[in-house]
């Protein structure tokens, strides 16, 4: 892999994080959704991140033949669902109360998920900082010619 | 030439060769070589181009990523001017050459 490899593990992880956030800001928007398509109230959602092998763009694989990679990105490789029941909160006259005027919420703390997306947005920034980096290395690389 | 960057993985630098573009006879010569620099400057230049436009048509394109290609295409497009410069100057070194 070359310095551009290491271009495409920083956007691996920037598509990843951005991931996070898109999850966490569905979690904060839904916070308080009783009505889903699949039936019952919103359940709060989860990323899971996985290795990636970074997909060699052809100007890398032009410049180098390196078969075995050691670098690898990374990539959300499902979104798991919490498993945690509902809140069930009495609201007689609310559509989707039961019978005993119970309606069941979803369990999502806004401040774990705040936590969360501060987390994704530090991260973000962290491999923003790591892709200006690599570029400024392969900036001065290039100088050594001159 | 060894690496030695600890951590990283020690790479054979003996099987990396520049793709450059051969004349049909078979030879390279100044001009092929900077011809193949300027082909993949142009490779990229390209890619970043569509990324480019895909995000400003909406198409839900990672706007890092479009970012990351436009570097790509810059530092690439860096590198075939000094590779130009150095291929230009060595050219014009031969020609002065005194017999």
């Amino acid at each position: 892999m070359n310095l551009f490899g290491v271009l495409d593990i920083n956007s691996s992880a920037l598509t990843a994080e951005r991931e996070r956030a898109e999850i966490v800001a569905s979690n904060l928007a839904n916070a308080e959704t009783t009505h889903t398509p699949t039936g019952g109230p919103y359940k709060r959602q989860n990323v899971v991140f996985e290795t990636k092998q970074p997909d060699l763009g052809s100007f890398a694989m032009t410049l180098t033949r390196f078969g075995d990679l050691h670098a690898r990105g990374v990539k959300v490789e499902k979104v798991v669902q919490d498993k945690t029941p509902p809140l069930r909160r009495y609201v007689p006259g609310h559509p989707d109360a039961d019978p005993q005027g119970y309606v069941s919420f979803p369990d999502i703390n806004p401040v774990e998920e705040m936590v969360n997306l501060m987390g994704a947005a530090q991260a973000y920034q962290l491999n923003v900082s790591a892709t200006q980096a690599t570029k400024s290395m392969i900036s001065e690389t290039i100088q050594l010619l001159s | 030439m060894s690496n030695t960057i600890s951590g990283l993985p020690q790479i054979d630098w003996g099987n990396v060769q520049l793709e450059v573009h051969k004349p049909s006879d078979g030879q390279s010569d100044f001009f092929h070589t900077l011809e193949g620099a300027i082909g993949n400057a142009e490779e990229l230049k390209s890619g970043a181009e569509q990324q480019v436009a895909s995000v400003l048509q909406g198409n839900g394109q990672d706007l890092h990523a479009a970012m990351i290609a436009v570097e790509k295409a810059d530092l690439s497009f860096q590198l075939m001017m000094q590779v130009r410069n150095k291929i230009v100057a060595a050219y014009q070194q031969v020609s002065q050459m005194s017999f």
